[in-house]
Order: C-alpha cells, then structure tokens, then sequence
C-alpha cells in the first residue's frame, strides 16, 4: 500500500508561509532572469483576478489587486526538507514523485500496528503536513500511480480500497494523468473528460490512434500502471561526520586526541558496517575568535586501521598547530573501497602502505613538505628542472632499463655558490671558492644556455667546465657566467 | 662419544631453554648481495655490496662516490625494490639520477638543508641531526632495500664526531629490516659497524682533449679500494678477489656522441 501527500501549489504555499504579509493577499510568483521573468504560479486569489502561469511580470503588474514577488529557492529547499521529514516520521521507504514538487510517496506496508488502518493513517499524515505549515492532500492506494493521481485530484483525505482503484479514479479529470496538451487536445475533441471514460476505451483501438503513450495513460486512468519504488536513502558520505563542542577551551593537542581517536573510531564502525576504507579525514577545528583551523589528511590508499590514522592525524595537528585554543571539532571522512593487495614471497622489497604514511608524515614534520618525496623531472630546458611529488611505492615491477655505462653524477649546489674568478681571454683561470685559491687545470666551454625568452621568466648562462686544482685538492667542476648580473657562480661539483 | 663432546651435549642441553646451541658455533649464512651495475667492482666485492649491513665510500670530492652509489641504486630500483636517499647537503641532481637509469619513483629523496650555506665550514650540525634522525625513522620502518646517507659535503671533523652507537644502532637495524646502508662520507666514520669499508680514488685523468679537439670534459675514471670486507671469509669466496678496481664514468653527452 502507498500513500501519497500533495501540497497543491507548493510553491505559493512556500511563498506564503515564508512571508506571512502575503496570506490575505492575492499574488503571482514570478522566475526567471529579468527583464525576462515570467509567472510561475499564483494564488486562488490571484487566478480569480486573472493572473495566470506564463504570463509575463509586466501583465502580471498591471491586474490590480496582484502583488507580484520574486520566487525564492532556497525557501523551497527548506519547505521540501520540512515534508521529507514528516515523510520520515510515517515510513522508512519514501520516494519523491516526479513533475511533482513536494510530493512523497510512502511505502506503508505494515504501519497499521503504529499508526492504525489506511484511513487513519492518511488522517494523521495530513494533520502532520498541517502543523507543519502546508495543506495537502493525501491518498491512499494499492497502486503507486493510482494514490499519486488521486492525491492530485481529490482534496482532503481519499482510500481507495484494493482492488477498486479504477472505481475510485473514475470521476477524476483527465488533467491528474498527467498528459501532454497534444494529448488532452485528442481526447477533448473525443469528448473523454474523466479517467473513467477514457479507461472505458479499447487499449488496442487507443494505441493505434494515440501510440504506446497511451497505453501507458490507459493503464494509468484504470489504475494498474506497474512502478518501482526507488526509495530515498540518506547520502552515506554525508553521514560521515562527526561534531564535538567543547566544555572549555582547549590549548594541548594531547587531550584532544582523545576525543578525534573516539570520533575516529565512530566513523570507522560506520565506513566498515559497508565494508569500505576511510580515504580522507578532514579535521575543522573551531578556534577562540572565530577562525577555522582546517586540515586535511589524505593517506596514499584507503586504510581501516584506527592507530595508523590516528597518528596520521597527530603528526599532521603537530606539523600545522592551530594557532588559537580550540571550541569545537568536526571530524568528517571520505569513504572508498579499502586497499587490497595479493604479496607473494618472491616480490621485491617495498615498505608497507599503512606503515609507510606514517613515516612520511614524521618525515614531514622533521624535514618540512616540500623536502620529502619522489622527484619528477619538468618538461624544461632549464638545468635541474625538478618538483616533488608525494612518494607511494608503484607496484612492484622489475623494470628493463637499456642499459648505458655508468653516469658521471653532478652534485649540485643549491643555491649556486658565487665564486671569484679570474679570466684571460675571456677563459677562467683562476678560480676562488671556499676561501681557498683553485688554479684552472683543464677548461671546457663556455656552452650558452637560455630559455623562457618569451616570459619574465627568462634565463641565460655561459657554462663552463672546469678541472680545479689546488695545493692538495682536485676537483671537477661546472662553473657557470651570469651574463645579467654579471656574476660567477658554481653550479655543482662532478662526482 | 669422547668426554668432552658429552660435557658440551651436556651442557647445551640444560643451557636449552635459555641459549639454544650456546657452545656450538653459529655457521655464517652467505649474505645476500646487490649488484652494484658496474661489473668490475661486482668482481671485485665479490656479487656487490651486502644486503643488511652497512657499506661505507669515503673519498675526496671528485672521487666518484655519488656516481658509484646512483648506479648501485639503479641497479636495486630496477629490480623493482623502493630505496631511499638522505642528501645531507640537497646535492642530488635529479637529471644525474635519471641519466644513471633510477627509476624514481621508487626513490625517496630527503632533501636535508634548507637555509642557504654561507661557507663549508659552518657548523652543519642541525641538517647532520636532521639526517641521522631520518635515516633512523626509514631503518625502523623497514621496506627500503638500499638507503643511501649522503654526507659527501660534511667536513671529516663534523663526520666523526657522530657518536659510534649511532651506527652500531644502524648495523643492528639495517640487519633487521634488511636493508643496505650506503654511507658516502669523505674519511670513515663507521668504523668497525661497516662491513664494507671502501675508498675511493680517481685513477688516471683522462684529458678534456686530445688531438686538437674542441675541448669536453667527457667522463673520468675512478678507482674503488677494498679496505674491509667481513664478508669475505665465507665459503663462496675462496677464491681471494681483487682489492681494487677501476671503473669509467662517462657525461651524458658523450654517450651521444
């Protein structure tokens, strides 16, 4: 069994509880972006004066008596939670209809014990809708379709008893169908009126003239259309949080590691009860003065182990401090499909996933973000054109490299150390790094180098080359010439 | 059964619960090596350096030790193990790396300094601290086959005064979760902690130019030493290997050339 609740004109009805000064008052709804806004619905009052949906503004404006106002959404959103709510109160199992807004379907299926049969059920729903601000009508059906038409179509409170749907829809208008002005053209020119008289029809003789769209319309006026009941379920990511408010301020991160490792374990139960992992924690912590402390801590895959995330948690608080003592946290998770990998006995070493985030994290902490990770090369021409990126061990793949002789490493000096260098010909001879005098054993060079000229960005440099030999020292060197600002500088030793 | 075999049975047996084959020598399992990618060096340490225990380069600038440990780790990386490197003085060049065939995203690099150096000689104690503690953190997680500690810029006189249960700690950790520490230091500072002590040399210089040509500096030859090798007294090695060996490095544009 369904029942079925209709706010007729729902979004005046919304208008006019929203803004009381309207009740007594007659008033068209208008939407849209100006100068093109039109109405979208009006009040009895206003239909009798003759505002009707369509119309323009300015026709609206000029009926005497008609306020005209604008169509606030946000009231709708808020109206439509209020009735999903009563919905809530009477059944688990509630779909919304379609083309209807405000309308709930309800499954009430075994209710009788909570709420008495369907009449008094239907009764008690309406008087919930009412104290909550709306007037609706309800229905009560075996048929989905059949409750939805007869809610639209009769005012207060209609049962239909199993069995008899199409008796209890047969003096309806044709209009609760549904049915497109093409549609209800055809059947006002055949002088059908009511669900009755166009269920009396021969379903066969109806198709061919109107097509499988009134198949659908003759199973609908009989009341015997099949539907699926898609039940409204509550978003399971939105669940996933969890608020705290705190008795007095809180300055240590100790105490409230307490409370995130309860918090912690609450959203684990609930993310596990669907056999998934916790991807993402966000922690937003409330602080004195009004600002917002927001992290966000993201492991590498999605883990169901409490201590890793917790101490996940801890080093991330610990690296970024809030800088106030805190009111009130909010703990909230992202949920995904927990990480699963087959290890065989012969596979290459690699850290464990869980273990690994933790050690990066106090690894962070120690060293400071941008200086823990995998390195990338960029797509650039500049030397040593590097960034970081988060380090997660790839699966593990024994990788055929072609293999070359062994590379002479260059040890880079960051920042580039300026130098002295004394020149004959335009060639280094001398050089003086360190406090200590290299004489310039064998050169190679200059090679100018340049790149991004058409940017700020710009860079250009003469690099050279250089076998350095000092009283009881020897080295091999890349010296580079600024051009710019005119300074020498060592870019790295050979290696 | 000789007296002295049935004191020893004896005595292992009521010792049982507490030292399991206490006066029975512990036979020595040969260790696990990793290939260093340079087959004169492999020749001469027998299969490459030890898996478990600490090796350790010290040598002069120019001497080729990062060389030497970027074709070790490309070696393991190939393999498809994770190693990490702790650059004590942010000295890795990414493109050296890439050009000695590391698979990077399976290196870990810890970069060390952040505040711009002023002179060599300033204390490096703070990024020396910072080093240590890391290297620390990734032995205890295990995971890593290889982790190299690059202290090639820290002046001899800061290297030693790393206190020598520091790398009894190491020899013991890197023994547990298996991993091969690299150590590249100017002068040895291990000591006996290291089971591979090595020195590095540069051998012959090979000139910028010969014939007349445009001068390029086109590569180097380096020379590796044996100085220590616990491992050599197992039985795969009877036959004694060479105590030095010599190895090319070459520039990237040479290859091209």
């Amino acid at each position: 069994m369904y029942a079925v609740f209709y706010p007729p004109n729902f979004a005046a009805q919304v208008a006019a509880k929203q803004r009381p000064e309207l009740r007594k008052r007659a008033f068209a709804l208008v939407d849209g972006e100006p100068p093109a806004e039109v109405v979208i619905t009006a009040n009895q009052a206003a239909r009798t004066a003759g505002a009707e949906a369509g119309m323009t503004k300015l026709q609206a404006e000029i009926i005497p008596g008609v306020a005209v106002v604008r169509r606030i959404p946000e009231d709708e959103v808020s109206a439509l939670a209020v009735l999903h709510m009563v919905a809530c109160m009477f059944s688990p199992r509630i779909e919304s209809v379609e083309n209807a807004p405000g309308t709930y379907a309800l499954d009430i299926r075994g209710m009788n014990g909570l709420f008495g049969d369907e009449a008094q059920l239907a009764n008690k729903l309406r008087q919930r809708i009412m104290a909550a601000g709306f007037l609706a009508n309800v229905a009560v059906a075996q048929n989905f379709d059949a409750a939805v038409c007869l809610a639209r179509g009769k005012n207060r409170v209609s049962v239909a008893p199993p069995g008899h749907e199409a008796y209890a829809l047969r003096d309806l208008p044709l209009h609760v169908l549904n049915p497109t002005m093409e549609q209800a053209e055809t059947f006002h020119a055949w002088g059908i009126r009511t669900c009755g008289q166009l269920a009396a029809l021969a379903e066969t003789d109806l198709i061919s003239r109107v097509g499988q769209a009134g198949k659908r319309l003759h199973l609908l006026a009989r009341g015997a259309a099949p539907h699926l009941m898609f039940p409204m379920e509550p978003s399971f990511e939105e669940s996933l949080i969890e608020r705290m408010e705190l008795d007095f301020p809180v300055e240590m991160l100790e105490p409230l590691l307490f409370l995130l490792a309860r918090m912690t374990d609450t959203l684990l139960e609930r993310v596990k009860s669907k056999a998934l992992a916790i991807a993402l924690l966000r922690v937003v912590l409330h602080l004195d003065g009004g600002k917002q402390h927001k992290r966000i801590v993201r492991p590498a895959l999605p883990l169901e182990d409490k201590p890793t995330l917790l101490k996940l948690l801890q080093l991330d608080l610990e690296t970024h401090p809030p800088s106030a003592a805190i009111l009130k946290l909010e703990l909230s998770a992202q949920s995904a499909a927990p990480y699963r990998a087959q290890h065989g006995l012969f596979l290459p070493q690699a850290p464990e996933p869980g273990r690994l985030e933790i050690l990066l994290a106090r690894l962070r902490k120690l060293l400071g973000e941008e200086r823990v990770g995998a390195v990338e090369l960029k797509d650039d021409h500049r030397p040593n054109a590097f960034r970081m990126v988060p380090f997660a061990t790839p699966p593990p793949k024994k990788s055929e490299e072609p293999s070359f002789s062994v590379a002479t490493a260059l040890r880079v000096c960051r920042p580039p150390q300026a130098v002295s260098v004394a020149l004959v010909e335009h060639a280094p001879v001398r050089v003086f790094w360190e406090g200590q005098r290299y004489v310039v054993h064998e050169i190679a060079g200059p090679w100018r180098v340049s790149g991004q000229w058409w940017s700020e960005a710009n860079w250009c440099r003469e690099e050279w080359d250089v076998r350095l030999k000092a009283e009881n020292a020897e080295r091999v060197c890349r010296i580079a010439f600024d051009p710019r600002s005119r300074c020498w500088y060592v870019q790295g030793t050979y290696d | 059964m000789s007296s002295a075999a049935a004191i020893r049975l004896q005595v292992e047996g009521s010792l049982a619960k507490r030292v399991p084959a206490a006066l029975t020598l512990k036979t020595k399992q040969a260790p696990e090596l990793f290939s260093t990618g340079i087959s004169d060096v492999d020749a001469m340490l027998g299969g490459g350096i030890p898996r478990g225990s600490i090796s350790e380069v010290a040598g002069t600038a120019s001497t080729g030790k990062t060389s030497f440990a970027l074709s070790t780790i490309a070696a393991i990386t190939q393999s498809g193990a994770a190693c990490a490197w702790v650059d004590v003085s942010d000295a890795l060049s990414p493109e050296s790396a890439a050009a000695a065939n590391i698979v990077l995203k399976r290196l870990l690099w810890l970069r060390m300094s952040a505040e711009r150096r002023l002179r060599v000689t300033d204390k490096p104690w703070p990024r020396l601290e910072q080093a240590l503690k890391a290297t620390d953190l990734l032995l205890q997680a295990g995971g890593f086959a290889a982790i190299v500690l690059d202290m090639s810029d820290v002046l001899p006189q800061h290297a030693t005064r790393i206190p020598l249960s520091t790398w009894y700690r190491y020899r013991l950790s890197a023994e547990q979760a298996r991993t091969a520490v690299v150590l590249l230091t100017q002068t040895p500072c291990a000591n006996s902690c290291a089971a591979l002590s090595l020195r590095s040399e540069p051998a012959h210089v090979r000139p910028f130019s010969s014939d007349g040509e445009t001068a390029l500096y086109e590569g180097q030859r380096y020379t590796l030493v044996r100085e220590r090798n616990r491992n050599e007294g197992s039985m795969i090695h009877q036959k004694k290997p060479p105590m030095r060996a010599e190895w090319p490095a070459e520039t990237l544009w040479s290859r091209v050339r």
